[in-house]
C-alpha cells in the first residue's frame, strides 16, 4: 500500500512491518510496554507531515504526536 | 474468525481487491493511552469515479478524496472501534462511519461487527437523492468490508504457512548438515 506522499512509501513499509509484528505478537497478547518501532515511526512521520503540507490536505485538530504520547502528567 | 485475527487483519486491511479505490494509507499518530488502549489516527486516500452530478456541483476535476480514521483497540476488553469521516468535500457532504469488532459472546472463535453510518448532505435540494445514493453504496460496502477482511485473513494465514514451511525446510537442512558434520 502506498503512502500519500510517494517518497514516504518505503519508510511506511518498514514501519508497517515493524508495527504489524508488534501488534500481533505483543500488544494483543497483553505486552504493550516497549516500543520497538519508535525510530521508524519518527522518520516516517517527518516525511508524511511534509507531504500533507505540500498537498494541502485538510487535516484539522490532529496533532502530530510521537509514539510515546499518552503519558500525560497529572498534577494534583 | 477469532477477534485477534480480525483485529490484526483490520489493521492491515488495505490494499485488498474489494476496495480498489483506496490508494494510500498513512498513520498520522499512534499511541497507547494510560489505560493500555492503542489509538491510531490514519489518513486514507481514495480515488474513485466521481458521479457526474457531484462534478457539476463542485465544478473541479479533483479525483483524490481523503478520509480520516481513528481506531481504538482494547486488548483486555477485546474491543476494536473504528470511526472514520471524510475530510474532503466536507462543505457538501459528511459521511461518518463507526465500526465495532467484539468477540462473539457465545462462540469464542467468531467476531461480531456492528457498523453504522451517518450521512448528511448540506444545503442542496438534491440532498435526498445524494443521501439515497450514498446509503446504497455504504450498505453494499458493509458486505465488501467483510469480504475484504476475509481476503486479508487468508493472505495472513498463507504467509504464516509459507513461513512455517520454509522454517521447517531450513531446520531440516541444518539438521542434515549437523548430522553430516558429526560423522
Amino acid at each position: 500500500m502506498n503512502s500519500v506522499g510517494e517518497a514516504c512509501t518505503e519508510l511506511k513499509r518498514e514501519y508497517d512491518q515493524c508495527f504489524n509484528r508488534w501488534f500481533a505478537e505483543k500488544f494483543l497478547k497483553g505486552e504493550s510496554s516497549g516500543d520497538p518501532c519508535g525510530q521508524l515511526f519518527k522518520r516516517y512521520q517527518i516525511c508524511v507531515q511534509k507531504a500533507i503540507k505540500e498537498k494541502d490536505i485538510p487535516i484539522e485538530g490532529l496533532e502530530f504526536m510521537g509514539p510515546n504520547k499518552g503519558k500525560t502528567e497529572n498534577s494534583s | 474468525h477469532p477477534w485477534e485475527m480480525v483485529t490484526t487483519a483490520a489493521m492491515q486491511k488495505y490494499p485488498n481487491p474489494m476496495n480498489p479505490s483506496v490508494v494510500g494509507v498513512d498513520v498520522l499518530d499512534r499511541h497507547v493511552d494510560m489505560s493500555g488502549k492503542l489509538h491510531s489516527h490514519r489518513l486514507l486516500s481514495t480515488e474513485w469515479g466521481i458521479p457526474s452530478i457531484v462534478k457539476s456541483l463542485i465544478g473541479t476535476c479533483r479525483t483524490k478524496t481523503y478520509v480520516q480514521e481513528h481506531s481504538v483497540v482494547d486488548p483486555v476488553k477485546k474491543i476494536m472501534e473504528l470511526k472514520s469521516s471524510n475530510i474532503s468535500f466536507t462543505n457538501l457532504v459528511s459521511v461518518d462511519e463507526r465500526l465495532v469488532y467484539k468477540p462473539h459472546p457465545h462462540e469464542p472463535d467468531k467476531t461480531i461487527l456492528t457498523q453504522e453510518a451517518i450521512i448528511s448532505v448540506k444545503g442542496v435540494s438534491l440532498s435526498s437523492y445524494l443521501e439515497g445514493l450514498m446509503a446504497n453504496t455504504i450498505s453494499s460496502n458493509a458486505n465488501k468490508g467483510r469480504e475484504a477482511l476475509e481476503w486479508v485473513i487468508n493472505r495472513l494465514n498463507a504467509e504464516i504457512e509459507e513461513f512455517t514451511a520454509s522454517a521447517r525446510g531450513t531446520m531440516r537442512n541444518s539438521m542434515a548438515a549437523a548430522a553430516f558434520v558429526e560423522k
